[in-house]
Protein backbone atom coordinates (compact mmCIF):
# COMPACT_ATOMS: atom_id res chain seq x y z
CA UNK A 1 0.00 0.00 0.00
CA UNK A 2 2.93 2.49 0.83
CA UNK A 3 4.87 1.74 -2.59
CA UNK A 4 1.34 2.59 -4.12
CA UNK A 5 0.74 5.42 -2.63
CA UNK A 6 4.77 6.76 -3.39
CA UNK A 7 4.88 5.40 -6.74
CA UNK A 8 1.53 7.17 -7.27
CA UNK A 9 2.65 10.43 -5.42
CA UNK A 10 5.91 10.99 -7.24
CA UNK A 11 4.33 10.33 -10.31
CA UNK A 12 1.99 13.01 -10.06
CA UNK A 13 5.13 15.44 -8.40
CA UNK A 14 6.66 14.74 -11.39
CA UNK A 15 4.03 16.22 -13.89
CA UNK A 16 4.16 19.28 -11.69
CA UNK A 17 7.01 20.73 -13.52
CA UNK A 18 7.05 24.54 -11.90
CA UNK A 19 7.12 22.56 -8.87
CA UNK A 20 9.95 20.50 -9.67
CA UNK A 21 11.78 23.15 -10.63
CA UNK A 22 11.29 25.76 -8.15
CA UNK A 23 12.19 22.89 -5.92
CA UNK A 24 15.03 21.25 -6.83
CA UNK A 25 16.67 23.14 -9.85
CA UNK A 26 15.86 26.89 -8.32
CA UNK A 27 18.41 27.33 -5.56
CA UNK A 28 21.29 25.19 -7.40
CA UNK A 29 20.78 26.96 -11.02
CA UNK A 30 20.56 30.26 -9.18
CA UNK A 31 23.85 29.51 -6.85
CA UNK A 32 25.84 28.20 -9.86
CA UNK A 33 25.07 31.66 -12.12
CA UNK A 34 25.31 34.10 -9.37
CA UNK A 35 28.63 32.46 -8.89
CA UNK A 36 29.53 32.63 -11.80
CA UNK A 37 28.55 36.44 -12.58
CA UNK A 38 30.17 36.87 -8.52
CA UNK A 39 33.57 35.92 -10.03
CA UNK A 40 33.23 37.69 -13.22
CA UNK A 41 32.07 40.72 -11.77
CA UNK A 42 34.72 40.73 -9.03
CA UNK A 43 38.09 40.02 -11.23
CA UNK A 44 36.31 42.44 -14.05
CA UNK A 45 36.09 45.52 -11.18
CA UNK A 46 39.45 44.31 -9.58
CA UNK A 47 41.07 44.68 -12.98
CA UNK A 48 39.90 48.27 -13.35
CA UNK A 49 40.30 49.52 -9.94
CA UNK A 50 43.66 47.86 -10.39
CA UNK A 51 44.27 49.55 -13.88
CA UNK A 52 43.11 53.14 -12.89
CA UNK A 53 45.28 52.85 -9.83
CA UNK A 54 48.46 51.46 -12.13
CA UNK A 55 49.11 48.67 -9.95
CA UNK A 56 49.40 45.22 -11.32
CA UNK A 57 47.07 42.37 -10.27
CA UNK A 58 48.36 39.24 -9.10
CA UNK A 59 46.26 36.15 -9.25
CA UNK A 60 46.40 33.82 -6.74
CA UNK A 61 48.44 30.66 -8.54
CA UNK A 62 47.04 28.15 -6.50
CA UNK A 63 44.53 25.65 -7.54
CA UNK A 64 40.94 25.94 -6.51
CA UNK A 65 40.35 22.83 -4.29
CA UNK A 66 36.57 21.36 -5.06
CA UNK A 67 36.65 19.34 -2.32
CA UNK A 68 36.66 22.92 0.07
CA UNK A 69 33.46 23.88 -2.14
CA UNK A 70 31.93 20.49 -1.32
CA UNK A 71 32.30 20.61 2.41
CA UNK A 72 30.94 24.20 2.11
CA UNK A 73 28.30 22.99 0.56
CA UNK A 74 27.62 20.10 2.74
CA UNK A 75 27.43 22.52 5.91
CA UNK A 76 25.23 24.90 3.81
CA UNK A 77 22.37 23.13 1.82
CA UNK A 78 19.85 23.99 4.71
CA UNK A 79 20.51 27.71 3.82
CA UNK A 80 17.26 29.68 3.94
CA UNK A 81 16.64 29.67 -0.06
CA UNK A 82 17.39 25.61 -0.09
CA UNK A 83 14.42 25.58 2.59
CA UNK A 84 11.93 28.00 1.02
CA UNK A 85 12.48 26.02 -2.30
CA UNK A 86 12.04 22.71 -0.64
CA UNK A 87 9.17 23.35 1.53
CA UNK A 88 6.50 25.72 -1.71
CA UNK A 89 6.94 21.55 -2.92
CA UNK A 90 6.74 20.22 0.41
CA UNK A 91 3.78 22.50 1.46
CA UNK A 92 2.13 21.73 -2.50
CA UNK A 93 2.84 17.53 -1.70
CA UNK A 94 1.12 18.36 2.00
CA UNK A 95 -1.62 20.23 1.30
CA UNK A 96 -2.69 19.37 -2.86
CA UNK A 97 -5.20 16.59 -1.86
CA UNK A 98 -7.08 19.13 0.84
CA UNK A 99 -6.69 22.53 -1.87
CA UNK A 100 -7.61 19.70 -5.33
CA UNK A 101 -10.32 18.08 -3.07
CA UNK A 102 -8.85 14.66 -4.54
CA UNK A 103 -8.52 12.68 -0.83
CA UNK A 104 -11.90 11.47 -1.31
CA UNK A 105 -10.60 10.18 -4.74
CA UNK A 106 -7.65 8.65 -2.89
CA UNK A 107 -8.50 7.80 0.75
CA UNK A 108 -11.04 5.24 0.43
CA UNK A 109 -8.80 2.50 -1.23
CA UNK A 110 -5.54 2.74 0.87
CA UNK A 111 -5.26 3.35 4.60
CA UNK A 112 -4.18 6.86 5.66
CA UNK A 113 -1.28 6.31 7.31
CA UNK A 114 0.56 5.52 3.74
CA UNK A 115 -0.89 7.95 2.38
CA UNK A 116 0.80 10.72 4.60
CA UNK A 117 4.05 8.34 4.34
CA UNK A 118 4.15 8.45 1.04
CA UNK A 119 4.00 12.18 1.09
CA UNK A 120 6.50 12.59 3.55
CA UNK A 121 8.98 10.23 1.20
CA UNK A 122 8.80 11.96 -1.92
CA UNK A 123 9.31 15.40 0.30
CA UNK A 124 12.77 13.68 1.90
CA UNK A 125 13.55 12.39 -2.08
CA UNK A 126 13.23 16.08 -3.14
CA UNK A 127 15.00 17.66 -0.43
CA UNK A 128 18.04 14.63 -0.83
CA UNK A 129 18.10 15.74 -4.57
CA UNK A 130 17.86 19.46 -4.16
CA UNK A 131 20.72 19.09 -1.34
CA UNK A 132 22.63 17.18 -3.35
CA UNK A 133 22.36 19.57 -6.46
CA UNK A 134 23.12 21.88 -4.49
CA UNK A 135 26.71 20.17 -3.67
CA UNK A 136 26.95 20.23 -7.65
CA UNK A 137 26.25 23.51 -7.73
CA UNK A 138 29.21 24.41 -5.21
CA UNK A 139 31.10 22.57 -7.57
CA UNK A 140 30.07 24.59 -10.52
CA UNK A 141 31.04 27.80 -8.73
CA UNK A 142 34.40 26.28 -8.17
CA UNK A 143 34.87 25.65 -11.36
CA UNK A 144 34.10 29.09 -12.45
CA UNK A 145 36.45 30.37 -10.16
CA UNK A 146 38.99 28.77 -11.54
CA UNK A 147 37.80 29.72 -14.74
CA UNK A 148 37.44 32.96 -14.70
CA UNK A 149 40.97 33.79 -12.71
CA UNK A 150 42.29 31.09 -14.87
CA UNK A 151 43.63 28.89 -12.06
CA UNK A 152 44.30 25.55 -11.59
CA UNK A 153 41.36 22.93 -10.55
CA UNK A 154 42.23 19.95 -7.57
CA UNK A 155 40.11 17.83 -5.10
CA UNK A 156 41.43 17.46 -2.38
CA UNK A 157 39.20 15.75 0.67
CA UNK A 158 41.40 14.78 3.59
CA UNK A 159 40.62 11.58 4.69
CA UNK A 160 39.14 12.62 8.07
CA UNK A 161 37.10 15.23 6.59
CA UNK A 162 35.45 13.30 4.56
CA UNK A 163 33.34 11.79 7.35
CA UNK A 164 32.75 15.41 8.18
CA UNK A 165 31.27 16.38 5.51
CA UNK A 166 28.69 13.43 4.92
CA UNK A 167 27.76 14.29 8.46
CA UNK A 168 27.37 18.09 8.20
CA UNK A 169 25.29 17.17 4.91
CA UNK A 170 23.05 14.64 6.71
CA UNK A 171 22.32 17.06 9.30
CA UNK A 172 21.38 19.60 7.03
CA UNK A 173 19.32 17.11 5.29
CA UNK A 174 17.49 16.19 8.54
CA UNK A 175 16.93 19.89 9.34
CA UNK A 176 15.40 20.36 5.98
CA UNK A 177 13.28 17.13 6.88
CA UNK A 178 12.64 18.43 10.27
CA UNK A 179 11.67 21.96 8.89
CA UNK A 180 8.85 20.22 6.19
CA UNK A 181 7.18 18.51 8.95
CA UNK A 182 5.71 21.48 11.00
CA UNK A 183 4.75 22.36 7.12
CA UNK A 184 3.37 18.71 7.10
CA UNK A 185 1.22 19.13 10.45
CA UNK A 186 0.04 22.58 9.65
CA UNK A 187 -1.30 21.29 6.42
CA UNK A 188 -3.38 18.50 7.98
CA UNK A 189 -4.22 20.60 11.10
CA UNK A 190 -5.81 23.48 8.65
CA UNK A 191 -6.18 22.09 5.21
CA UNK A 192 -4.32 24.94 3.91
CA UNK A 193 -1.24 25.33 1.93
CA UNK A 194 -0.84 28.65 3.14
CA UNK A 195 -0.67 27.60 6.43
CA UNK A 196 1.91 24.45 5.78
CA UNK A 197 4.46 27.06 3.78
CA UNK A 198 4.03 29.81 6.36
CA UNK A 199 3.85 27.97 9.68
CA UNK A 200 7.31 26.41 9.69
CA UNK A 201 8.96 30.34 9.26
CA UNK A 202 6.53 31.55 11.47
CA UNK A 203 7.75 29.14 14.05
CA UNK A 204 11.37 29.59 13.11
CA UNK A 205 10.89 32.90 13.25
CA UNK A 206 9.85 33.21 17.02
CA UNK A 207 12.37 30.36 17.64
CA UNK A 208 14.78 32.83 16.69
CA UNK A 209 14.02 35.71 18.50
CA UNK A 210 13.33 33.32 21.53
CA UNK A 211 16.90 32.30 21.03
CA UNK A 212 18.35 35.76 21.28
CA UNK A 213 16.47 37.17 23.84
CA UNK A 214 16.27 33.90 26.51
CA UNK A 215 20.02 33.98 27.11
CA UNK A 216 20.35 37.12 28.58
CA UNK A 217 16.81 37.96 29.38
CA UNK A 218 16.11 34.77 31.24
CA UNK A 219 19.23 33.92 31.75
CA UNK A 220 18.74 30.82 30.22
CA UNK A 221 21.96 28.39 29.23
CA UNK A 222 22.07 27.62 25.55
CA UNK A 223 23.27 24.39 26.11
CA UNK A 224 20.32 23.91 28.77
CA UNK A 225 17.81 21.23 28.11
CA UNK A 226 14.85 23.91 27.79
CA UNK A 227 16.73 25.86 24.67
CA UNK A 228 18.15 22.46 22.87
CA UNK A 229 14.56 21.16 22.99
CA UNK A 230 13.01 24.19 22.35
CA UNK A 231 14.84 24.90 19.50
CA UNK A 232 15.70 22.56 16.63
CA UNK A 233 17.89 25.30 15.15
CA UNK A 234 19.80 25.97 17.75
CA UNK A 235 20.02 22.03 18.07
CA UNK A 236 20.90 21.89 14.37
CA UNK A 237 23.92 24.36 15.22
CA UNK A 238 25.27 23.37 17.76
CA UNK A 239 25.49 19.52 16.25
CA UNK A 240 27.09 21.15 13.05
CA UNK A 241 29.60 22.97 15.22
CA UNK A 242 30.40 19.94 17.28
CA UNK A 243 31.07 17.72 14.01
CA UNK A 244 32.91 20.51 12.63
CA UNK A 245 34.90 22.31 15.03
CA UNK A 246 37.33 23.53 15.71
CA UNK A 247 35.20 24.90 18.56
CA UNK A 248 34.80 28.46 19.61
CA UNK A 249 33.80 26.57 23.80
CA UNK A 250 34.21 23.10 23.63
CA UNK A 251 31.17 21.28 23.46
CA UNK A 252 30.56 18.43 26.52
CA UNK A 253 28.79 15.31 25.20
CA UNK A 254 26.12 15.94 27.04
CA UNK A 255 24.97 19.10 25.14
CA UNK A 256 25.27 17.12 22.08
CA UNK A 257 23.13 14.45 23.73
CA UNK A 258 20.36 17.34 24.20
CA UNK A 259 20.87 18.90 20.67
CA UNK A 260 20.45 15.84 19.05
CA UNK A 261 17.28 14.77 20.91
CA UNK A 262 16.05 18.19 20.37
CA UNK A 263 16.01 17.87 16.63
CA UNK A 264 14.29 14.16 16.75
CA UNK A 265 11.75 15.31 18.69
CA UNK A 266 10.98 18.29 16.45
CA UNK A 267 11.51 15.47 13.42
CA UNK A 268 9.76 12.52 15.05
CA UNK A 269 6.82 14.80 16.81
CA UNK A 270 5.44 16.85 13.83
CA UNK A 271 5.10 13.88 12.22
CA UNK A 272 3.18 11.05 14.52
CA UNK A 273 0.84 14.31 15.50
CA UNK A 274 0.08 14.90 11.74
CA UNK A 275 -0.68 10.78 11.14
CA UNK A 276 -2.37 10.79 14.36
CA UNK A 277 -4.76 14.07 13.45
CA UNK A 278 -5.01 12.86 9.76
CA UNK A 279 -6.41 9.44 10.38
CA UNK A 280 -9.36 10.41 12.91
CA UNK A 281 -9.81 13.61 10.17
CA UNK A 282 -13.04 14.25 8.21
CA UNK A 283 -12.04 14.16 4.85
CA UNK A 284 -15.54 14.65 2.99
CA UNK A 285 -14.63 18.38 4.23
CA UNK A 286 -12.24 20.23 1.93
CA UNK B 1 -25.97 -14.56 7.77
CA UNK B 2 -22.93 -16.27 6.13
CA UNK B 3 -24.68 -16.51 3.18
CA UNK B 4 -26.46 -13.22 3.34
CA UNK B 5 -23.23 -12.09 3.72
CA UNK B 6 -21.63 -13.46 0.62
CA UNK B 7 -24.62 -11.92 -1.27
CA UNK B 8 -24.40 -8.38 0.34
CA UNK B 9 -21.79 -5.87 -1.14
CA UNK B 10 -23.06 -3.76 1.45
CA UNK B 11 -24.07 -4.17 5.21
CA UNK B 12 -24.94 -1.45 7.29
CA UNK B 13 -26.46 -1.78 11.10
CA UNK B 14 -27.65 0.65 13.16
CA UNK B 15 -25.98 3.15 11.79
CA UNK B 16 -26.09 6.50 13.21
CA UNK B 17 -24.14 9.57 12.70
CA UNK B 18 -24.76 13.02 14.70
CA UNK B 19 -23.38 16.53 14.47
CA UNK B 20 -24.31 17.76 16.95
CA UNK B 21 -28.11 18.06 17.64
CA UNK B 22 -28.65 17.14 14.07
CA UNK B 23 -29.14 13.27 13.27
CA UNK B 24 -27.64 12.94 10.02
CA UNK B 25 -28.45 9.02 10.22
CA UNK B 26 -30.49 7.91 12.63
CA UNK B 27 -30.12 4.02 13.05
CA UNK B 28 -29.93 3.03 9.94
CA UNK B 29 -30.21 -0.51 8.72
CA UNK B 30 -29.54 -1.42 5.08
CA UNK B 31 -28.39 -4.44 3.20
CA UNK B 32 -27.59 -3.76 -0.47
CA UNK B 33 -27.49 -6.96 -2.40
CA UNK B 34 -24.58 -8.00 -4.91
CA UNK B 35 -25.70 -7.66 -8.83
CA UNK B 36 -27.79 -4.56 -10.15
CA UNK B 37 -27.89 -1.16 -10.01
CA UNK B 38 -29.49 -0.12 -6.53
CA UNK B 39 -30.10 3.75 -6.52
CA UNK B 40 -30.72 5.53 -3.40
CA UNK B 41 -32.90 8.30 -2.97
CA UNK B 42 -34.08 10.63 -0.35
CA UNK B 43 -34.80 14.70 -0.34
CA UNK B 44 -31.65 17.29 0.85
CA UNK B 45 -31.03 15.96 4.01
CA UNK B 46 -31.90 12.54 4.28
CA UNK B 47 -28.23 10.91 4.71
CA UNK B 48 -27.53 9.88 1.35
CA UNK B 49 -24.33 11.50 1.03
CA UNK B 50 -23.28 10.47 4.60
CA UNK B 51 -23.71 7.13 4.46
CA UNK B 52 -21.98 7.04 1.23
CA UNK B 53 -18.89 9.12 2.85
CA UNK B 54 -19.10 6.67 5.71
CA UNK B 55 -18.66 3.79 3.38
CA UNK B 56 -15.76 5.11 1.84
CA UNK B 57 -14.29 5.46 5.06
CA UNK B 58 -14.26 10.01 4.69
CA UNK B 59 -16.18 9.78 8.20
CA UNK B 60 -16.55 7.77 11.55
CA UNK B 61 -20.27 6.82 12.50
CA UNK B 62 -20.67 7.97 15.75
CA UNK B 63 -22.74 4.74 15.97
CA UNK B 64 -23.01 1.52 14.30
CA UNK B 65 -21.98 -0.67 11.69
CA UNK B 66 -21.03 -0.94 8.13
CA UNK B 67 -19.37 -3.27 5.85
CA UNK B 68 -18.07 -3.26 2.06
CA UNK B 69 -17.54 -6.24 0.42
CA UNK B 70 -17.39 -8.31 3.43
CA UNK B 71 -15.14 -6.43 5.17
CA UNK B 72 -14.83 -3.66 7.55
CA UNK B 73 -14.78 0.26 6.11
CA UNK B 74 -10.91 1.03 6.41
CA UNK B 75 -10.36 -2.42 4.91
CA UNK B 76 -8.44 -1.74 2.51
CA UNK B 77 -8.37 -5.16 0.87
CA UNK B 78 -12.36 -4.94 0.64
CA UNK B 79 -12.02 -0.91 -0.40
CA UNK B 80 -10.55 -1.84 -2.81
CA UNK B 81 -12.77 -3.56 -4.61
CA UNK B 82 -14.93 -1.07 -4.65
CA UNK B 83 -15.09 2.17 -6.85
CA UNK B 84 -16.74 5.20 -6.43
CA UNK B 85 -17.51 9.02 -7.29
CA UNK B 86 -18.52 11.35 -4.64
CA UNK B 87 -19.78 14.66 -5.94
CA UNK B 88 -18.24 16.47 -8.89
CA UNK B 89 -14.87 15.46 -8.68
CA UNK B 90 -12.11 17.57 -9.08
CA UNK B 91 -8.54 16.98 -10.12
CA UNK B 92 -4.94 18.58 -10.04
CA UNK B 93 -5.45 21.22 -12.66
CA UNK B 94 -2.11 20.73 -14.35
CA UNK B 95 -2.76 16.81 -15.38
CA UNK B 96 -4.92 16.20 -18.09
CA UNK B 97 -7.58 12.85 -18.49
CA UNK B 98 -4.95 10.79 -19.19
CA UNK B 99 -2.58 11.72 -16.34
CA UNK B 100 -5.35 10.92 -13.69
CA UNK B 101 -6.31 8.09 -14.76
CA UNK B 102 -2.39 6.93 -14.79
CA UNK B 103 -1.96 8.42 -11.05
CA UNK B 104 -5.44 6.69 -9.66
CA UNK B 105 -4.11 3.76 -11.43
CA UNK B 106 -1.03 4.10 -9.45
CA UNK B 107 -2.61 5.02 -6.28
CA UNK B 108 -5.14 2.21 -6.46
CA UNK B 109 -2.52 -0.51 -7.13
CA UNK B 110 -3.95 -1.19 -10.56
CA UNK B 111 -1.45 -1.72 -13.33
CA UNK B 112 -3.91 -0.20 -15.90
CA UNK B 113 -2.11 1.34 -17.95
CA UNK B 114 -3.33 -0.30 -20.89
CA UNK B 115 -6.83 0.36 -19.68
CA UNK B 116 -6.89 3.94 -19.60
CA UNK B 117 -7.72 4.66 -23.30
CA UNK B 118 -10.86 2.09 -23.18
CA UNK B 119 -12.01 3.71 -20.02
CA UNK B 120 -11.36 7.10 -21.50
CA UNK B 121 -13.73 5.94 -25.02
CA UNK B 122 -16.21 4.40 -22.66
CA UNK B 123 -16.82 7.73 -21.10
CA UNK B 124 -16.87 9.44 -24.37
CA UNK B 125 -13.57 11.15 -23.27
CA UNK B 126 -11.16 10.05 -26.30
CA UNK B 127 -10.79 13.23 -27.88
CA UNK B 128 -10.11 15.39 -24.60
CA UNK B 129 -7.63 12.70 -23.71
CA UNK B 130 -4.41 14.68 -23.58
CA UNK B 131 -6.23 17.77 -22.40
CA UNK B 132 -5.50 19.62 -19.22
CA UNK B 133 -8.74 19.13 -16.77
CA UNK B 134 -8.50 22.98 -16.05
CA UNK B 135 -10.33 23.51 -18.82
CA UNK B 136 -13.01 20.63 -18.24
CA UNK B 137 -16.89 21.24 -17.84
CA UNK B 138 -18.69 19.65 -15.17
CA UNK B 139 -19.92 16.99 -17.12
CA UNK B 140 -16.56 16.03 -18.54
CA UNK B 141 -15.11 16.19 -14.89
CA UNK B 142 -17.87 13.89 -13.82
CA UNK B 143 -17.40 11.61 -16.66
CA UNK B 144 -13.72 11.68 -15.70
CA UNK B 145 -14.77 10.63 -12.43
CA UNK B 146 -16.29 7.93 -13.10
CA UNK B 147 -13.81 6.43 -15.48
CA UNK B 148 -11.55 6.81 -12.55
CA UNK B 149 -13.86 4.97 -10.35
CA UNK B 150 -13.78 1.85 -12.54
CA UNK B 151 -10.11 1.78 -13.50
CA UNK B 152 -9.63 -1.04 -11.13
CA UNK B 153 -12.48 -2.62 -12.38
CA UNK B 154 -14.41 -2.67 -9.00
CA UNK B 155 -17.14 -5.63 -7.91
CA UNK B 156 -18.77 -2.48 -6.63
CA UNK B 157 -18.94 0.48 -7.67
CA UNK B 158 -21.08 4.09 -5.54
CA UNK B 159 -21.93 7.22 -7.87
CA UNK B 160 -23.23 10.07 -6.15
CA UNK B 161 -25.22 12.17 -8.59
CA UNK B 162 -23.43 11.15 -11.71
CA UNK B 163 -25.27 12.67 -14.50
CA UNK B 164 -25.33 16.16 -12.13
CA UNK B 165 -23.89 18.46 -14.70
CA UNK B 166 -24.49 16.58 -17.62
CA UNK B 167 -26.01 17.61 -21.23
CA UNK B 168 -28.84 15.06 -22.35
CA UNK B 169 -26.78 13.31 -24.72
CA UNK B 170 -24.37 12.94 -21.84
CA UNK B 171 -27.07 11.87 -19.16
CA UNK B 172 -28.27 8.79 -22.37
CA UNK B 173 -24.27 8.14 -22.44
CA UNK B 174 -23.95 7.75 -18.75
CA UNK B 175 -27.63 5.68 -17.89
CA UNK B 176 -25.85 2.97 -21.16
CA UNK B 177 -22.92 2.98 -19.15
CA UNK B 178 -24.05 2.36 -15.76
CA UNK B 179 -26.44 -0.33 -16.94
CA UNK B 180 -24.02 -2.09 -19.33
CA UNK B 181 -21.50 -2.01 -16.38
CA UNK B 182 -24.57 -3.74 -14.07
CA UNK B 183 -25.62 -6.28 -17.12
CA UNK B 184 -22.41 -7.24 -18.87
CA UNK B 185 -19.45 -6.43 -16.89
CA UNK B 186 -21.02 -7.80 -13.31
CA UNK B 187 -20.62 -4.48 -11.43
CA UNK B 188 -22.69 -4.01 -8.68
CA UNK B 189 -23.72 0.02 -8.83
CA UNK B 190 -25.00 1.75 -6.37
CA UNK B 191 -25.97 5.71 -7.18
CA UNK B 192 -27.71 8.64 -6.14
CA UNK B 193 -29.49 10.69 -7.78
CA UNK B 194 -32.39 13.38 -7.82
CA UNK B 195 -33.68 12.50 -11.53
CA UNK B 196 -36.01 9.98 -9.81
CA UNK B 197 -37.33 9.00 -14.07
CA UNK B 198 -33.52 8.39 -14.51
CA UNK B 199 -33.25 6.05 -10.87
CA UNK B 200 -36.76 4.57 -12.07
CA UNK B 201 -35.55 4.10 -15.42
CA UNK B 202 -31.61 2.49 -14.45
CA UNK B 203 -32.13 1.23 -11.34
CA UNK B 204 -33.48 -2.56 -10.51
CA UNK B 205 -33.59 -2.14 -6.65
CA UNK B 206 -34.20 1.59 -4.52
CA UNK B 207 -33.89 2.57 -1.05
CA UNK B 208 -35.80 5.63 0.37
CA UNK B 209 -34.53 7.47 2.88
CA UNK B 210 -35.58 10.41 4.87
CA UNK B 211 -34.63 12.31 8.08
CA UNK B 212 -31.32 9.75 8.53
CA UNK B 213 -33.65 6.85 8.43
CA UNK B 214 -34.78 3.99 5.46
CA UNK B 215 -38.67 4.62 4.82
CA UNK B 216 -38.74 2.22 1.98
CA UNK B 217 -37.22 -0.57 0.49
CA UNK B 218 -37.27 -3.07 -2.91
CA UNK B 219 -37.37 -3.89 -6.19
CA UNK B 220 -38.44 -1.03 -8.76
CA UNK B 221 -40.90 -3.40 -10.31
CA UNK B 222 -41.80 -3.89 -7.05
CA UNK B 223 -42.42 -0.86 -5.96
CA UNK B 224 -44.34 0.66 -8.18
CA UNK B 225 -46.62 -2.57 -9.13
CA UNK B 226 -47.79 -1.85 -5.49
CA UNK B 227 -48.03 2.31 -5.44
CA UNK B 228 -51.38 1.85 -7.04
CA UNK B 229 -53.20 4.18 -9.65
CA UNK B 230 -54.04 7.72 -8.53
CA UNK B 231 -56.36 10.16 -10.07
CA UNK B 232 -54.29 13.34 -11.84
CA UNK B 233 -56.53 16.15 -11.85
CA UNK B 234 -55.67 19.57 -13.73
CA UNK B 235 -57.80 22.87 -11.70
CA UNK B 236 -57.86 26.00 -11.22
CA UNK B 237 -57.02 27.86 -8.88
CA UNK B 238 -54.17 24.34 -8.32
CA UNK B 239 -54.32 25.56 -4.74
CA UNK B 240 -57.91 25.61 -3.88
CA UNK B 241 -58.01 21.74 -5.20
CA UNK B 242 -55.11 21.36 -3.13
CA UNK B 243 -57.11 22.70 0.22
CA UNK B 244 -60.46 21.20 -1.08
CA UNK B 245 -59.44 17.49 -1.12
CA UNK B 246 -59.95 15.54 1.93
CA UNK B 247 -58.34 13.00 0.67
CA UNK B 248 -54.34 12.18 0.71
CA UNK B 249 -53.09 14.02 -2.59
CA UNK B 250 -49.39 16.05 -3.90
CA UNK B 251 -49.18 18.47 -6.08
CA UNK B 252 -47.54 17.59 -9.39
CA UNK B 253 -46.27 21.17 -11.51
CA UNK B 254 -50.09 22.54 -12.29
CA UNK B 255 -51.84 19.26 -11.23
CA UNK B 256 -52.86 17.33 -8.25
CA UNK B 257 -52.18 13.92 -7.56
CA UNK B 258 -55.00 12.19 -5.67
CA UNK B 259 -55.16 9.06 -3.86
CA UNK B 260 -58.53 7.55 -3.99
CA UNK B 261 -60.65 4.59 -5.60
CA UNK B 262 -62.16 4.60 -8.88
CA UNK B 263 -65.74 4.46 -7.39
CA UNK B 264 -65.13 7.67 -5.40
CA UNK B 265 -63.65 9.61 -8.40
CA UNK B 266 -67.17 11.14 -9.40
CA UNK B 267 -68.41 12.60 -6.19
CA UNK B 268 -65.01 13.69 -5.64
CA UNK B 269 -65.23 16.02 -8.98
CA UNK B 270 -68.57 17.14 -8.17
CA UNK B 271 -67.60 18.48 -5.05
CA UNK B 272 -64.88 20.07 -6.45
CA UNK B 273 -66.96 22.33 -8.61
CA UNK B 274 -69.00 23.14 -6.42
CA UNK B 275 -66.36 24.20 -3.97
CA UNK B 276 -65.59 26.86 -7.34
CA UNK B 277 -62.77 25.05 -9.24
CA UNK B 278 -62.50 24.90 -12.79
CA UNK B 279 -62.09 21.36 -14.08
CA UNK B 280 -59.58 21.40 -16.51
CA UNK B 281 -58.56 17.74 -17.04
CA UNK B 282 -59.06 13.92 -14.63
CA UNK B 283 -57.39 11.21 -15.50
CA UNK B 284 -55.83 7.46 -13.78
CA UNK B 285 -52.24 7.52 -13.67
CA UNK B 286 -50.07 4.46 -12.70
CA UNK B 287 -47.63 4.88 -9.53
CA UNK B 288 -44.25 6.27 -10.65
CA UNK B 289 -40.99 6.19 -8.52
CA UNK B 290 -41.72 10.14 -8.36
CA UNK B 291 -45.39 9.96 -6.72
CA UNK B 292 -43.93 7.14 -3.99
CA UNK B 293 -41.23 8.71 -2.99
CA UNK B 294 -43.03 11.91 -2.42
CA UNK B 295 -45.58 9.70 -0.80
CA UNK B 296 -42.55 7.53 1.74
CA UNK B 297 -40.90 10.92 2.00
CA UNK B 298 -43.89 13.98 2.52
CA UNK B 299 -41.38 15.95 0.68
CA UNK B 300 -44.14 18.27 -1.42
CA UNK B 301 -41.83 21.36 -0.96
CA UNK B 302 -38.75 19.21 -2.48
CA UNK B 303 -41.08 18.02 -5.04
CA UNK B 304 -41.36 21.83 -5.87
CA UNK B 305 -38.13 23.16 -5.55
CA UNK B 306 -36.94 20.30 -7.28
CA UNK B 307 -38.94 21.44 -10.44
Amino acid sequence: MLVDALKAESYRFSLNRVLVFVSVLLTPLLFALGGALFHWVTKTNGEKAAKAANLTVTVPSEAVNLGDAFGFAASGCANGFVLICVLIAAATIYAGDYRWETWRLISARNDRTSLILAKVGVVKIIAIVSSLFFLIASVIFGLTQALVYQRGLTFSIAGGELGGIGLTWLLSYVRIVQFTLVGLLAAVMTRSLLAALIAPWALGFLQSIFGQIAPPLLGMDTGGWTMQLLLPGLAYDTLKAAVEGPLEAPLTAAVVWKSLIGLGLWTVVPLVAALAWFNRQDLSKE
Amino acid sequence: MNAQRETAVIQVSGLTKTYGTVHALNGLDLTIPRGGVYGVLGPNGAGKSTLFRILLGLIRPTEGTATVMGGAVGDVAAMRRMGSMIETPRFPPYMTARMVLRWLALEHGVGGETDIPYWLERVGLTEAADRKVRGFSVGMMQRLGVAASLMSRPELVILDEPTSGMDPPGIQDMRALIRSLATEDGVTVILASHQLSEVQRICDRVAIMNRGKLVLEGAVSDLTAAGGERLRLVGTPVEKVLGALSVRATRDGDAVLAEIKRPDAPALIRALVEQGVDIHEAKWVGADLESIFFNETGAVQEADNAR
